[in-house]
C-alpha cells in the first residue's frame, strides 16, 4: 500500500475554516456548560460572596471614619470604600487566572493536545476562554455590588454615566492585565506549574492595591508605596473609587489619568504575553511534551 | 486446581508482628515531608501568603480604634493583637482541616488510597498519619504569624499560667478542628468530590466565631449561631489569655474550657461514624481508589 494514497484518500478538497468567531463562540460555549454544570460550586461560591461582604460590613464597624478620609475621597465610610475594592479585587484575580487555570486542566484532563491539534487558533482559545471568565467573575462582582447597595445600603453613586464609566475601567483594568494572565498561560504550558505563581501575584497586587486601608498609610515604607503605584491595579481601584464614592465619570481629569496609565499597560503588556504565548505552544509542539504532564 | 491447598502455601505459618503504632504514624510524616519537600514554590507561597495577610492587617489595624476590642474584655494590644490572634488561629485550623481533605484527594487523585487502606493499617491511624504532618506544618506557620506580629507592634499580656492555658485551648482546637476534619473526609470517600462541609464550616466561622470583630458586633442571631463553634470558644479563650493574662481560674476561660470539652466528647464518635460509613461504603462499591 502506498502512503501517499492514504493521504490522499484522506485529504479534503478545500480544507474546513470556519469563522474565527465561530471557534471562539464555541471554545466559550463549551466551558460554560462546564462552569453551569457545576451547581454546588456556583451555589457555594455565591452565599460565600454575601457572607464575605457581610463580614466586611462587621469590620467597618470599628473603622475610624476620620482615617479613612486620608484616602483622598472625602468624607466617605469605609465599607463603600472596602467594597469597590473588594468587588474589583476578585474580578480582577478570578480574570487573570482563568487562562492559566483552564489550561493547567486540560493539560490533567488530556484535552489540550486534541485542541492543539485541531483547527481552532489558539488566539480564539484564549479569547473564548478570557469571554467565560469575564462573565462568571462579573456575575460574583455584581453579587458583590448588589449586597453591598442593596441589602447593607452602602451609599454608592449609581447612574447611567457612573455605570457606563464603571464598565469601561473594568474592561481597561483586565485588558491591562490580560498580557500577564496570557504570560502565566505560555509559562504554565512549557513547565506545568505556575498557577501558584498567579496567585501569588494576584494576593500581592490586592494587598498593595490599597483594598482594605488607604494607601496613604503605605507611605511609611516608600519601597512598598512605589511598587504599589508601579501596579495598573492600584490605578484601576481609584477610579473605579472616584467614580463609585465621588460620582466622578471617565471623562473627569482624575479618572482620565489613570485610564491613560491603564492603556499604557494594556499596550505595553498584551503583545509580550502573546508572544511568550506562542513561544510556549511552538516549544511543547516541537518537544512533544503537549499532553505531558 | 486445589484452592485449600494454594491457600495454604501462600499462608504465613506466624502473622507478621504488628508494626507499633508511632512507626506508622512516623512513616507517614516521613513520606509527607518528603513529598512537601519536592514543592518548596508551595512553601514559598503558604509564608508569602501569611506574611501578605498579617501585614494587610497591621495596615488595616491603623485605621480602626480599639473601643470595641477593649469593651470585649481583651484589654492590651488593641485592634492589631486582636486580629493577629484570630487570623493566626483561624488560618491554623483551617490549613490543618483542609489538609486532612487534601490528602485524601490526593491518595484518589494519586491511585494510592487502595494500596494503603488494603494493607493491615488500620483507618484510623490511616487518618492520624495523613494529619500529623499537616498540624506539624501548621504550627510552624502559626507560630511565624505570632512572630511577624509582634515584629509589627502586636503586644500581649501574659504570664506563665496563662500561656500554659492558651496551650491547653489550642490543643482543644485542634481536637474540635480534627472531628470536622475527619467527617468532611469521610463524606469525600463517598461523593469524590470537596466537601461542602469543610466549605461551609470555612466561611461559617470566618464570619460569626469573632476571627475579625468582636462578636459583640453581631446581631444576636449570629451571636448565637457563633456558639455552635468551636472556634468561637477557642479564639475568645486564647484572647484572654494573651491579651489580659487570664489562666484557668478565671469563670470565663473555664467556661470556654468546658464547651470546647463537650464538643470534642459529641463530635468525635460522630465524626468516627460518619468516615466508617463514607469509608465501608466506598469499599462496598469499589471506588475506594477511584477519583
Amino acid at each position: 500500500m502506498r502512503v501517499e494514497d492514504i493521504i490522499e484518500l484522506f485529504r479534503e478538497d478545500k480544507p474546513r475554516v470556519s469563522s474565527e468567531i465561530r471557534h471562539v463562540w464555541a471554545v466559550f460555549w463549551a466551558n460554560f456548560k462546564i462552569f453551569l454544570s457545576y451547581r454546588t460550586w456556583v451555589i457555594m461560591e455565591t452565599i460565600s460572596t454575601v457572607a464575605s461582604v457581610a463580614m466586611y460590613s462587621f469590620m467597618g464597624l470599628q473603622v475610624d471614619a476620620r482615617r479613612v478620609a486620608l484616602a483622598g475621597y472625602g468624607e466617605v465610610d469605609w465599607l463603600s470604600f472596602a467594597l469597590v475594592g473588594v468587588a474589583t479585587a476578585n474580578y480582577l484575580w478570578m480574570c487573570i487566572s482563568r487562562l492559566s487555570h483552564s489550561l493547567q486542566h486540560e493539560i490533567r484532563e488530556g484535552t489540550l493536545e486534541p485542541i492543539i491539534t485541531s483547527l481552532i487558533n489558539m488566539r480564539s482559545y484564549i479569547i473564548g476562554q478570557s469571554i467565560r471568565g469575564f462573565i462568571v467573575s462579573g456575575y460574583f462582582m455584581l453579587g458583590v455590588l448588589v449586597v453591598g447597595i442593596g441589602i447593607l445600603r452602602v451609599p454608592l453613586v449609581i447612574n447611567p454615566e457612573t455605570i457606563l464609566s464603571f464598565i469601561a475601567i473594568i474592561l481597561l483594568m483586565v485588558l491591562s492585565y490580560a498580557g500577564i494572565g496570557i504570560m502565566a498561560a505560555g509559562l504554565i504550558l512549557v513547565y506545568k506549574k505556575g498557577d501558584p505563581l498567579t496567585f501569588l501575584f494576584a494576593s500581592i497586587t490586592e494587598f498593595l492595591g490599597g483594598v482594605l486601608f488607604p494607601l496613604k498609610y503605605l507611605e511609611s515604607i516608600p519601597i512598598l508605596y512605589a511598587i504599589a503605584w508601579l501596579m495598573p491595579y492600584t490605578y484601576a481601584l481609584d477610579a473605579a473609587r472616584r467614580i463609585l464614592i465621588n460620582g466622578a465619570t471617565i471623562f473627569s481629569l482624575n479618572v482620565l489619568i489613570d485610564v491613560a496609565v491603564l492603556l499604557a499597560y494594556t499596550i505595553i503588556f498584551i503583545p509580550i504575553g502573546l508572544r511568550v504565548f506562542r513561544w510556549g505552544v511552538n516549544r511543547i509542539r516541537y518537544e512533544g511534551t503537549v499532553a505531558t504532564y | 486446581m486445589d484452592v485449600k491447598r494454594l491457600i495454604e502455601i501462600i499462608s504465613e505459618d506466624i502473622p507478621r508482628k504488628k508494626t507499633p503504632i508511632y512507626r506508622i504514624v512516623l512513616s507517614f510524616i516521613i513520606r509527607d515531608f518528603k513529598v512537601w519537600w519536592t514543592y518548596k514554590f508551595w512553601l514559598l507561597l503558604d509564608i508569602s501568603g501569611i506574611i501578605l495577610f498579617v501585614i494587610t492587617y497591621y495596615l488595616f489595624s491603623l485605621i480602626t480604634t480599639s473601643q470595641q476590642v477593649q469593651e470585649a474584655g481583651y484589654m492590651v494590644g488593641g485592634y492589631f493583637t486582636f486580629a493577629l490572634i484570630g487570623i493566626a488561629f483561624q488560618q491554623y485550623v483551617h490549613f490543618a482541616v483542609q489538609s486532612i481533605n487534601e490528602s485524601i484527594r490526593e491518595e484518589q487523585w494519586n491511585g494510592t488510597m487502595e494500596t494503603i487502606l488494603s494493607t493491615a493499617t488500620d483507618f484510623k491511624i490511616f487518618l492520624l498519619g495523613e494529619v500529623c504532618f499537616s498540624f506539624i506544618v501548621s504550627s510552624a506557620l502559626l507560630l511565624m504569624s505570632l512572630l511577624l506580629g509582634i515584629l509589627l507592634g502586636a503586644e500581649f499580656y501574659t504570664t506563665p499560667t496563662s500561656i500554659l492555658t492558651a496551650i491547653i485551648l489550642t490543643v482543644l482546637l485542634i481536637a474540635s478542628h480534627m472531628d470536622i476534619g475527619i467527617l468532611s473526609a469521610g463524606v469525600i470517600m463517598k461523593v469524590k468530590q470537596g466537601s461542602p462541609v469543610t466549605w461551609a464550616f470555612s466561611w461559617l466561622s470566618q464570619l460569626v466565631s469573632g476571627v475579625f470583630y468582636p462578636l459583640k458586633l453581631l446581631p444576636w442571631y449570629l451571636e448565637w449561631l457563633g456558639r455552635a463553634f468551636p472556634l468561637t470558644y477557642s479564639l475568645d479563650g486564647i484572647r484572654l489569655c494573651l491579651q489580659s493574662g487570664k489562666d484557668l481560674t478565671s469563670p470565663a476561660i473555664l467556661s470556654n474550657i468546658m464547651c470546647l470539652i463537650v464538643f470534642v466528647i459529641v463530635a468525635t464518635p460522630i465524626a468516627l461514624y460518619i468516615f466508617k460509613v463514607g469509608y465501608d461504603a466506598a469499599r462496598r462499591d469499589g471506588s475506594l481508589g477511584q477519583y
